[in-house]
């Protein structure tokens, strides 16, 4: 686990629930190994915030892109090589806000990709604003009189977009965290983990530890998922659905790779000819 | 006719098959063994509408339509009343009777005639084609064979059709512009296809676009083409996630394209700066229409060259480079693919609807491409942004046992977000080698075109307004030097030194004359005039003439 962690000066604040996430992936990574996943073949991607942060921290290969567009990079990733496993790491504000559409189209394909929602329900990095994931009534500095628009759910909007795996865990829980990490790399198919982790100068942990719970049992269809993710509160853990579809670059090119596949030079050439001339 | 071109222009609404009678014309001149272009000048909407489709043709190599055509057929009334000054002296204009009072032209019922069939108003095109058979003198097999090509769909009843329109123009019509043969049948391309067929040569695996006029039909082209050479090409929800996803596909080694005109390629600029910071190679088509935002979708405009030459926020190497021709695009886009693998940067193919979407007759060596290959890491420790002389830092891919890290931030050679001052100035400089080392590269190619003269005065043009120049000057006895740079970033200033204390005029299709000040800015030249269209329309060889020999004497 140790040869995980690159040396890069770690920057979270101290308690802040990154920390939990950080060892979870690292604990799932060997985990993964045993079953059969190549290390070399798991390609990081990240956004700009604290939960990007974990880019600099991995001792693994990937791109840090821009604020909001880890998803896509995740999916140009993919997409030219589906050899690759790619894990795509977000903020609530950067997944849900700046790159909203992407993670919702990523879904939507069933791009097999991991995407792992880092939900601090806040704008830690730039100093506590309101993010779309707020509860109403926040007073950042963007929001002095308190927010007063509705927040997202993010478990339900990934059920009605298309995600294939849909989980919610907790930074304070590392066994749980590692195990959800492990099915939702392991899955085929788009999967989603909200991870519920304070950003300690603007929330408690305890404020977390008093609310989550755990389902009571894994909702056997689509409906009861949807009805619990609606209804219940915010802070139930668990695996609320899975699912398999066609993934996206199957229905792409079906089993074709066009990185290790590429044609030659001479054939493309040979193919244009044919082309212009017939 | 205008000397040695015959030109043939169609016009109706949009859903009449305008375009394809253009087309198919096209094909009938190129199968004589003749040189075509040809230019759609359509609108913004799926039905109705004028739209018109003009093809000149000539034994030569010929680089732009003709506004004044020999042969004009009109569908309907409005194309009529538009193109009833557009006809050469001598020429024809056909009318459809059953749509209009009579004028001085030919009138013939192609609305009732066309009624007699089950696809009554797609065969006006079929009509156009029959009109155009008679008047260039091919016999009715000849035209039922080339309809039968070219229009797979309904062949008996196109045929009888064909035929009845054939003879109702006969006495007026037949033979009056026999066309004398050329030496070979030639491939018909538009300039988007000769960009994605050499890309496909320099060596794409991935495409990205959204779709957005003039740049759709690569999207169009490479969708179609993917299987048959293996590549991935996706429509994409924004440009956004289009620039973005196309980093990605590059980050793993698959050589990766995108396209888009300028709103589109405004969002992508995120993603142009997020390349110049990681070092990713990535080509970006941006195919310019008249602006500023929506602007007018359809049409041509060359100006987005100053948003193309600043691209992104921040300081790093961006290359622009403009194909002058139909053929150039083909090389010159795997060129540009292979240099942006080379030096690991951004690139611009920037082009116009002109070029995008004009058809030529194409003579190509399809073998004489460049072919994308970067520096690659050759075993140890591996950094991805490891300082060089040149500031290029070897590739390696995954999956490898070796860590790559492409950051957004600023980084240290490993990859990791650094804030530290000599940091910060160390890969600032590293990726600052590159532009001499690349000046250093394109010293040894072409990188503008020159055709000398032995008038004082030199033309400067750029990109497919160079090709409405050759064909002006065509007409007249001025013979200036003309000179079409094809990299405007870096501007090859080695190649232009000589021109510094003479007369130049510049010719360029954008109101302030945005190429002219960046020839005098960075190549420190004499700017006298700049002839300016801003219509959206491209230049008339004819009316160009006349402009520049104003200007030359």
């Amino acid at each position: 686990m140790e040869n995980l962690k690159t040396n890069a000066e770690i920057t979270w604040c101290p308690g802040c629930g990154n920390f939990g996430i950080f060892t979870a992936l690292r604990n799932a990574i060997p985990k993964l190994e045993s079953k059969g996943i190549n290390r070399k073949d798991i390609v990081i991607t990240a956004g700009i915030g604290c939960h990007a942060k974990i880019f600099d921290y991995l001792n693994l290969s990937g791109l840090y892109g821009l604020h909001g567009r880890n998803s896509s990079n995740a999916e140009g990733i993919k997409i030219a090589n589906p050899n690759l496993k790619v894990i795509t790491f977000s903020g609530d504000g950067n997944g849900l806000g700046e790159g909203l559409a992407h993670t919702l189209f990523a879904a939507k394909r069933n791009q097999d990709i991991t995407m792992i929602l880092h939900n601090n329900s806040v704008y830690a990095l730039t100093t506590g604003q309101y993010s779309p994931l707020t509860e109403k009534g926040w007073k950042g500095p963007s929001t002095p009189g308190g927010s007063f628009e509705t927040p997202f759910n993010a478990i339900s909007l990934m059920l009605e977009v298309g995600a294939t795996f849909v989980a919610r865990s907790f930074a304070g829980d590392i066994s749980h965290l590692t195990e959800i990490f492990v099915q939702a790399i392991e899955h085929k198919g788009f999967s989603f983990v909200e991870v519920l982790q304070p950003a300690v100068p603007y929330h408690s942990w305890s404020e977390y530890r008093e609310k989550v719970e755990f389902l009571e049992k894994e909702p056997e269809t689509y409906e009861e998922a949807v009805k619990i993710a609606k209804n219940r509160h915010k802070y139930i853990l668990g695996v609320f659905y899975k699912n398999e579809r066609p993934v996206y670059h199957k229905g792409l090119y079906g089993d074709h790779n066009p990185l290790t596949n590429r044609l030659s030079q001479s054939d493309r050439i040979k193919k244009i000819k044919s082309f212009l001339f017939g | 006719m205008v000397h040695d071109v015959f030109t043939f222009l169609v016009g109706g609404k949009a859903g009449e098959g305008v375009k394809k009678a253009g087309s198919v014309a096209a094909h009938i001149f190129s199968s004589m063994g003749r040189y075509i272009f040809q230019m759609d000048d359509y609108m913004s909407l799926i039905r109705g509408g004028h739209n018109f489709s003009v093809v000149s043709t000539s034994p030569r190599w010929i680089t732009s339509q003709y506004m004044k055509a020999d042969l004009v057929v009109n569908f309907d009334k409005r194309s009529c009343d538009t193109h009833i000054n557009d006809i050469a002296n001598g020429g024809i204009i056909i009318f459809n009777s059953d749509e209009q009072e009579s004028v001085d032209g030919i009138g013939v019922p192609l609305s009732s005639e066309a009624e007699k069939y089950p696809m009554k108003k797609l065969m006006y095109g079929v009509g156009a084609v029959a009109i155009l058979s008679s008047t260039i003198g091919l016999s009715k097999d000849q035209m039922n064979q080339n309809i039968k090509n070219q229009y797979p769909r309904g062949i008996e009843d196109n045929i009888k059709f064909a035929d009845t329109i054939y003879d109702m123009v006969k006495f007026s019509c037949q033979n009056k512009y026999p066309l004398e043969r050329g030496e070979k049948e030639r491939p018909i391309i538009t300039g988007n296809d000769a960009i994605s067929l050499g890309a496909i040569a320099g060596g794409l695996d991935a495409y990205y676009g959204y779709p957005m006029t003039p740049a759709s039909s690569i999207l169009h082209f490479l969708a179609k083409q993917a299987k048959n050479f293996g590549l991935a090409v996706v429509h994409a929800e924004s440009e956004l996630a289009v620039i973005n996803m196309a980093i990605g596909s590059a980050f793993t080694g698959a050589r990766s394209m995108v396209g888009t005109s300028g709103g589109g390629f405004a969002l992508m600029t995120e993603g142009i700066s997020l390349a110049g910071i990681t070092e990713t190679p990535i080509l970006c088509v941006l195919s310019m229409r008249p602006g500023p935002a929506t602007g007018v979708p359809t049409y041509t405009e060359q100006a987005d060259l100053n948003f193309a030459l600043s691209a992104g926020h921040g300081d790093f190497l961006r290359i622009v480079a403009s194909p002058g021709t139909v053929e150039e695009a083909y090389y010159l886009t795997a060129e540009l693919l292979d240099l942006v693998w080379k030096f690991q940067t951004p690139g611009i193919l920037l082009t116009e609807k002109h070029l995008s979407e004009s058809s030529m007759t194409i003579n190509l060596n399809i073998n004489d491409t460049k072919w994308a290959e970067p520096k690659m890491h050759n075993g140890g420790s591996y950094k991805r942004y490891k300082d060089t002389e040149d500031g290029i830092s070897p590739m390696l891919f995954p999956p490898s046992k070796e860590i790559i890290k492409w950051n957004s931030y600023e980084h240290d050679e490993i990859g990791i977000t650094t804030e530290n001052a000599d940091m910060i100035v160390k890969m600032h400089n590293k990726r600052d080698k590159k532009l001499r080392k690349l000046i250093e590269h394109l010293k040894t190619q072409d990188t503008v075109n020159i055709i000398r003269g032995g008038h004082p005065t030199n033309i400067f043009t750029y990109g497919s307004t160079y090709m409405s120049v050759l064909e002006a000057l065509k007409h007249g006895d001025s013979n200036p030097t003309i000179v079409q740079p094809i990299y405007l970033s870096p501007l090859p200033i080695w190649e232009l030194k000589e021109f510094k204390n003479q007369d130049n005029v510049v010719i360029e299709q954008s109101i302030t004359g945005q190429f002219a000040s960046l020839l005098s800015e960075k190549a420190g030249l004499n700017i006298r005039s700049v002839i300016k269209r801003y219509d959206g329309r491209p230049f008339d060889p004819i009316e160009l003439s006349i402009k520049i020999k104003e200007e030359l004497e």
